[in-house]
């Protein structure tokens, strides 16, 4: 079911934040809300607006066995993603990307914190993001890798690639130095790319990655010539 | 550092598995959200539950935080909230009835005045200020609506008011509610 109607879906969002939308229309909202990230907004917004009332709830504490009830369902597997399982999902790199920039630095130094108790592998991760600073795609490795490192892509922003067009993702080695092509990719949300072999030194030691659109078959010129979708620097986890 | 930012904190830590976080996040959020699941479901054993539920989901569900962009206590809270009242909504679940008259009653009447205490923050005195706007029914009724989770059904059963009638004290007062909020913006 699609709210067409501006009015009517601002009008829904409001009444489903307020608790009065119930029953069947709630479900059926609840449904929307999954592929309408314009109407979770508005959702979001009504959440925002209503949210002071909760100023007037009295704070209880709740019995102990809450608590354990959460650490039991979580250690049990309730937890669908594991209580201790680590991982590199999208979710959490475009969690980590959105949040302010003062909680950016907090997990900067958090992240540095964490790093020597984690025995796992060193992974390098570069959320893009785009003019708007909304993240469009992730691109991650394992660092120390032999031979050709592969690079693991996932795309969401879902632009769209106009034919005739092409993406090719580009090494910013940092400083003066020119972007350095990795390759054409494609659209979809989940792909994989071999770096070349005489690449492969580089790539855990450059400040970024940028993704540009191209005439098809890629950059004439050996370096970007048309606008960049996304951009991003490594973080190195 | 203020409170929002140290739950921003640990629930970035969450988002990264720390065990330690979660307890440190439960710990400073779980009285509040407790209140908000008890004033909803009006029962203590409910409310554990909805309450259990919602913690375990927000752990799941805490790596897409931040792609709404909500206060983090917004976001938990509406987390409890929907628990609630799907809790609610579940078949052949009546809640106890005869306390909502009591509740009705003890909402602040407009005779005492409109005044809300919301706190200092500005959207909390923005949303006071416009509350002041609206008329007593309108805003009787939403905050009445959005405290306990009542539905159209139940508000006009509560207010003896036609089911039409409430409807549109909640839509009119919604919409004068964000031209409001919206103008002080």
């Amino acid at each position: 079911m699609k709210y067409r109607n501006e009015h009517l879906r601002d009008a829904l969002a409001a009444e489903y934040a307020l608790g009065t939308l119930q029953g069947r229309a709630r479900r059926r909202f609840e449904r929307s809300l999954k592929g309408d990230p314009r109407l979770r907004e508005l959702v979001a917004r009504w959440q925002g607006r209503l949210a002071p009332l909760d100023a007037l709830v009295e704070p209880v504490q709740p019995p102990a066995r809450v608590w354990r009830g959460i650490q039991y369902q979580l250690e049990s597997g309730a937890g669908r993603r594991g209580w201790w399982a680590f991982r590199t999902n999208l979710g959490l790199w475009r969690a980590l990307a959105i949040v302010s920039t003062a909680a950016a630095v907090t997990l900067a130094v958090l992240l540095t914190a964490l790093s020597p108790t984690r025995r796992t592998p060193e992974t390098m991760v570069v959320v893009m993001a785009g003019a708007d600073a909304n993240p469009g795609m992730t691109v991650s490795w394992p660092m120390h890798q032999k031979g050709e490192p592969k690079l693991r892509i996932r795309v969401f922003g879902h632009p769209e690639m106009p034919s005739g067009t092409a993406w090719e993702l580009w090494m910013l080695p940092g400083g003066e130095q020119k972007p350095v092509s990795l390759g054409l990719i494609g659209t979809e949300p989940t792909q994989e790319l071999t770096v070349p072999q005489a690449l492969a030194p580089m790539i855990d030691r450059v400040w970024g990655l940028a993704m540009s659109v191209e005439p098809s078959g890629g950059s004439p010129t050996g370096q970007p010539t048309g606008p960049v979708l996304y951009k991003g620097q490594c973080t190195r986890l | 550092m203020a409170d929002t930012d140290v739950i921003a904190e640990l629930m970035a830590r969450c988002a990264l598995r720390d065990q330690r976080a979660f307890a440190e996040l439960y710990r400073r959020t779980s009285a509040k959200l407790y209140g908000v699941a008890i004033r909803i479901l009006r029962r203590e054993d409910w409310a554990e539950e909805v309450l259990q539920e919602s913690f375990v989901n927000i752990w799941n569900h805490i790596v897409e935080y931040s792609a709404v962009r909500s206060a983090p206590m917004t976001w938990m809270t509406a987390i409890v909230r929907n628990r609630a009242l799907d809790w609610l909504r579940r078949p052949n679940l009546e809640r106890g009835d005869e306390d909502y008259d009591l509740l009705v009653e003890s909402l602040p009447d407009d005779a005492a005045g409109p005044d809300i205490a919301l706190g200092q923050s500005r959207d909390a005195v923005a949303l006071a200020e416009c509350l002041k706007q609206l008329n007593g029914t309108q805003r009787q009724t939403i905050m009445l609506a959005y405290a306990h989770g009542l539905s159209h059904g139940e508000l006009a059963q509560h207010l003896k008011q036609p089911l039409g009638t409430v409807k549109t004290w909640i839509r009119r007062g919604l919409e004068r509610l964000k031209g409001c909020m919206d103008g002080r913006a």
